[in-house]
């Protein structure tokens, strides 16, 4: 906790005025003229104008929202309020981009935008995670994901944007690897080939990673952290390809093997042109469909975006949790109901859960093989952040933030449930999770859930999962 | 007296009934209009039936009664039912439309107008103090929050009062003018507050629409302001 807090004066300090996070040459000036450029370029060129107009027009300021925002609930702070928040943005559009709002500053309050409020909108639109759990309860509709990623979006055109998500991003679009994680191609393959060897320990087949095979159904996409940090998670992917007889039907593309998208949290120009080469690959590959990997926001923004940005060149998108979840419902795979006896729970990534498009399906395949699994309550599309959404998790300095506030709901439910194991299909999730579950000391591990299926898949040709048990508890035992 | 009330029942009224529905129909219809300019083919990826299942849940908001929200939401609920059924369908406004617009609407009886304005009435106050005395909710509202609910509290209770002598303190005239002048003012501005919502709340709702984003638009943003060669 020390050095987070020191981490935050220095992002302070480096950022010239009081915020939780490190912005890219943070000093700049006549932050109001360039945040009222990059807005007016913004309501020219794209579609918010009627958004702005109607939420202006209609927001009733009714404070419902507070019971719903997991970062109020703790922090107490009126500035959380989403309608606050909200209200900032939505002020700078009618006194600056209407004629009402032109004439009441010529006659009654003459408010202008100046550089602090710019700040305080810097602030304020990353103490939101964009969970959009306010959006359930107001009985208007009022969507704040909307409102926060636009706030993040005209300051990131004004040059106002942390530096986490600043770097990876450039490096995705504009750099040499085209990932987030800036691994090279061969560092890559490598990472695969001893993916397989893994594989081939513990599974007992042999496999060889399809990469850049073209003319294959499914080309997959994951968070490239999965590479990484989170190989069982793959490992739990590559085992249910395997099991199901679809080995020969997928790739995965090694000039763009990275889901991630930050655009998502904070800036339509970087979200479209990553969309475009998520596009392009599965052109260059001639695939047929697009798999995506266990992540929300990376799930949701292909999803979600592909349709918007790909119009007619626009592939099908399957998540890998709906893919599992069909291989098991047409008798495909085989999960084996004896292997885990903790308690397991399940966190719903917001990306996903909250527009109930995937809500059910982990629950299915859960329920499947475990004999003890409790919900959280709330759950579902009702369920409360990690406290690492919008991209924060991606920004260690904010981990006081995280764990102390944002996440503390979290905290608390997951302690309510007892539960042994969390499983969270997500790879930002994971990553907040496992900081929650260490800071809060929380008798649990946080997997996500193919990293489950792993232990329980039975292999064709390969282990049963009752075989590769039973080698895990004669190791642990010795 | 009889001149004024005469004055802002009819030119009056007419001014600003007209105000409130035309303006209340720009709205409308430069939110319809940008719908269908600027949204076009992205339309159809809109899920709209979940759209207008979410919408219509909120009309029996029963479900919506979450702990923290109870006295304000019912409060907010009751004053909507009234608000909207008391100036269209009492009596004495169904003989007023009659006669100003020949159209006939049904009347709501005697009993339950009065017990709808008094319930309107009641959660006028409610609303108000939990705008005073609810910390979250004071620091939210501006002056306009109180404002607007006082005016629509004036309408309310003026015409409540003139229709019962026994509890009216002023002469009916005086108060019929309270009444009529207040309602006018309260219609005029409608379209020009966060009253507005009243026709917005179908757009409010359509929030998924707005997530259908503009192709093209953030390379023409990013052009317009760090010209052709723009980096991340």
């Amino acid at each position: 906790m020390g050095t987070s807090a020191a981490m935050k004066d220095e992002s302070s300090e480096s950022n010239g005025f009081s915020c939780q996070y490190y912005i890219e040459n943070g000093n700049i000036d006549n932050k109001a003229e360039r945040f009222l450029k990059a807005f007016a370029a913004i309501i020219q060129y794209g579609d918010y104008k009627s958004l702005l107009d109607s939420y202006c027009n209609s927001s009733a300021k009714c404070s419902r929202c507070v019971v719903t925002c997991p970062i109020y609930q703790v922090s107490q702070d009126p500035k959380d309020i989403p309608c606050y928040r909200a209200g900032l943005l939505l002020d700078t559009y009618k006194r600056h981009f209407t004629i009402g709002g032109w004439l009441k500053s010529r006659v009654a309050t003459p408010w202008e935008l100046t550089d602090e409020t710019v700040e305080e909108m810097a602030e304020l639109f990353y103490r939101c995670t964009a969970c959009r759990r306010c959006s359930l309860e107001c009985p208007l509709g009022l969507d704040h994901g909307l409102i926060t990623r636009l706030g993040r979006y005209i300051l990131s055109m004004a040059g106002i944007a942390p530096k986490a998500l600043q770097v990876s991003v450039r490096e995705q679009l504009e750099g040499e690897t085209h990932n987030t994680s800036k691994i090279p191609r061969p560092a890559f393959v490598d990472n695969v080939e001893f993916l397989a060897e893994e594989i081939e320990e513990n599974l007992g087949v042999k496999l060889t990673f399809p990469i850049d095979e073209p003319d294959r159904e499914y080309v997959f996409f994951c968070a490239v952290s999965d590479y990484l940090m989170e190989p069982d998670t793959l490992m739990g992917n590559a085992a249910v390809l395997y099991a199901a007889g679809d080995w020969d039907r997928w790739t995965i593309g090694s000039g763009n093997f990275d889901a991630i998208n930050y655009g998502l949290f904070y800036n339509d120009w970087h979200l479209e042109r990553i969309i475009r080469r998520l596009i392009g690959e599965v052109q260059r590959l001639r695939g047929g469909s697009i798999l995506i990997g266990e992540c929300g926001h990376a799930s949701r923004t292909a999803h979600d975006f592909v349709p918007v940005f790909g119009d007619k060149e626009a592939f099908p998108v399957k998540s890998f949790i709906e893919y599992t979840l069909e291989c098991l419902e047409k008798g495909k795979i085989r999960l084996d109901p004896d292997i885990v006896s903790e308690r397991v729970t399940y966190h719903d990534p917001c990306n996903i859960a909250r527009s109930k498009w995937i809500v059910e399906q982990p629950r299915q395949i859960l329920k499947s093989f475990v004999k003890d699994f409790v919900e959280m309550t709330p759950g579902g599309h009702r369920n409360y952040c990690c406290g690492g959404g919008g991209g924060l998790v991606s920004m260690d300095e904010t981990h006081e933030f995280r764990m102390t506030i944002a996440g503390q709901v979290k905290a608390d439910q997951i302690r309510d449930t007892g539960a042994d194991i969390v499983v969270a299909p997500c790879a930002n999730c994971k990553k907040q999770l496992k900081e929650l579950v260490e800071h809060h000391d929380l008798p649990c591990r946080v997997v996500g859930l193919h990293d489950l299926i792993l232990d329980v898949i039975d292999i064709p040709g390969g282990k049963t999962a009752r075989e590769r048990h039973a080698v895990k508890v004669c190791a642990l035992a010795s | 007296m009889e001149s004024w009330i005469n004055f802002a029942k009819g030119p009056l009224f007419s001014v600003a009934l007209l105000t409130m529905v035309l303006g209340l129909a720009r709205h409308v219809l430069l939110q319809t209009h940008a719908l269908v300019t600027r949204k076009r083919r992205r339309l159809w990826l809109v899920p709209w039936r979940r759209v207008a299942a979410e919408s219509l849940g909120w009309a029996v908001p029963i479900r919506h009664l979450i702990p923290g929200t109870i006295v304000i939401s019912a409060a907010s609920f009751l004053f909507h039912v009234g608000a909207v059924l008391v100036p269209l369908f009492l009596s004495d406004h169904v003989r007023m439309w009659e006669a100003f617009l020949g159209v006939s609407l049904p009347a709501l009886g005697r009993n339950a107008s009065d017990l709808m304005t008094l319930t309107t009435l009641g959660c006028i106050v409610v609303l108000l103090s939990y705008r005073v005395v609810i910390r979250r909710s004071r620091e939210l509202s501006r002056p306009s929050d109180y404002v607007l609910l006082v005016m629509i509290l004036l309408p309310f209770l003026s015409g409540y009062l003139a229709g019962h002598p026994g509890v009216n303190p002023l002469p009916w005239q005086t108060m019929m003018l309270i009444h009529v002048l207040s309602a006018d003012v309260l219609m005029f501005i409608v379209p020009f507050t966060k009253l507005a919502h009243m026709v917005l709340f179908p757009f409010d709702r359509m929030s998924v629409v707005h997530w259908q984003l503009r192709p093209g638009a953030g390379d023409r943003v990013a052009e317009a302001l760090y010209g052709k060669e723009a980096r991340v």
